[in-house]
């Protein structure tokens, strides 16, 4: 079954670039990624910029309103998606917590949609 | 017929758990798809027995039309590719068990019991609310009418029954997998499966000092799980222990504790 990691932090959670914790979480994160890829679970990953460049589009009586910002303003920010191929709900949640931010921000455990399950 | 009313209460009462965990281990873990199919077979023992006659093997005719049940609905499921490989195998569990002897559900005693276990961990999965782990767990494990725990939980049947079906189709959209935990996850789980247990518990206590008599079945029921768990899993030292409702140790540690 196919699965989205949704990872989210607080922008001022986490370790700080350049200080020792920060090396060790990126080290933590190339192991977790690269058993991802090793135990063929992959599908997809990308980091996003930060929320404060996102910009949000509604379409209402076929007026375009163009805001500022991401869709909700809330405590933690949306910071990158993973898209994995396991067996079940329990394995997708084993690589969830595995992910460094679990530890300090959340991450949301989602099965793609019944028609992605497929392809 | 009186007679057939007592043999359909004694199947519901002995067989509705075994009937349901096995059936939704041969439908890939689909508790809601199973639990039409078993409720259904009962439906059509209350019309037919009366008439025809109690079957010699009531588990027998009740796994064999809960399959039938269960092959139908499948075959009108939205994943129809999927649900073909489901759909055979039903299909071969009915002819076998017709042309053999194999026991009533074709399936050995540990294995029925291994379908129970499967079926109290996956109610009882943390993916799902609290209210809905409760109340999934009285009504798949122990057989309750929507009814009945809608009225043991105060709340309409009609929330009640939502509340079911929002569990049911998460169990199913999410992938939580129709199986006993892992060595390293169960202590974990299975203080899960126990705290629903003692919310039961506490639930149908709570209810006693009142004069409401429908909700003290929650403690019966509570108990009844709590003892199949114990004996389920003999090493749960937890299931045996002061936290968990068993007032009758005797039989609580019976002969499966060795």
């Amino acid at each position: 079954m196919k699965y989205m990691l949704l990872l989210r932090h607080s922008p001022d959670a986490g370790p700080v670039e350049g200080t020792p914790e920060f090396d060790a979480e990126m080290a933590k994160w190339g192991d977790v990624m690269g058993d991802l890829g090793g135990a063929g679970a992959m599908v997809a990953a990308h980091g996003l910029d930060t929320e404060a460049t996102a910009t949000t589009v509604r379409v209402r009586d076929d007026e375009a309103l163009v805001t500022d910002g991401p869709f909700a303003e809330t405590k933690e920010s949306f910071f990158s998606y993973i898209i994995i191929d396991v067996a079940d709900l329990d394995a997708a949640l084993g690589w969830a917590k595995r992910m460094p931010n679990a530890t300090y921000g959340s991450v949301e455990v989602r099965p793609l949609s019944i028609h992605e399950q497929d392809s | 017929m009186a007679a057939a009313h007592l043999a359909i209460e004694r199947a519901y009462r002995e067989e509705w758990t075994s009937l349901l965990a096995t059936l939704a281990g041969q439908v890939g873990g689909d508790i809601g798809l199973a639990e039409e199919a078993v409720a259904e077979a009962f439906v059509a023992a209350a019309s037919d027995w009366p008439t025809a006659g109690v079957p010699a093997r009531p588990g027998g005719w009740l796994t064999t039309v809960a399959r039938r049940r269960a092959i139908d609905a499948l075959r009108r499921g939205r994943t129809r590719i999927a649900n073909q490989a489901a759909v055979e195998h039903l299909e071969a569990l009915i002819r076998d068990n017709n042309d053999m002897s194999t026991g009533d559900r074709g399936h050995s005693a540990s294995g029925v019991a291994d379908d129970r276990l499967r079926l109290i961990f996956t109610c009882c999965h943390p993916a799902l609310a609290l209210d809905a782990r409760v109340a999934l767990t009285l009504r798949a494990v122990a057989g309750l009418e929507v009814a009945e725990i809608a009225h043991a939980f105060l709340t309409t049947e009609t929330t009640m029954y939502q509340r079911l079906v929002r569990a049911k189709r998460k169990v199913k959209a999410a992938g939580i997998p129709y199986r006993v935990p892992a060595d390293d996850e169960l202590p974990e789980r299975l203080h899960g499966v126990l705290h629903v247990l003692h919310l039961v518990y506490t639930e149908g206590h709570m209810a006693t000092t009142g004069d409401d008599l429908v909700r003290s079945d929650l403690c019966d029921e509570a108990i009844r799980l709590a003892r199949l768990v114990a004996q389920l899993v003999p090493d749960a030292a937890e299931a045996h222990g002061p936290g968990v409702p068993a007032p009758d140790r005797r039989t609580a540690t019976g002969p499966h504790r060795r």
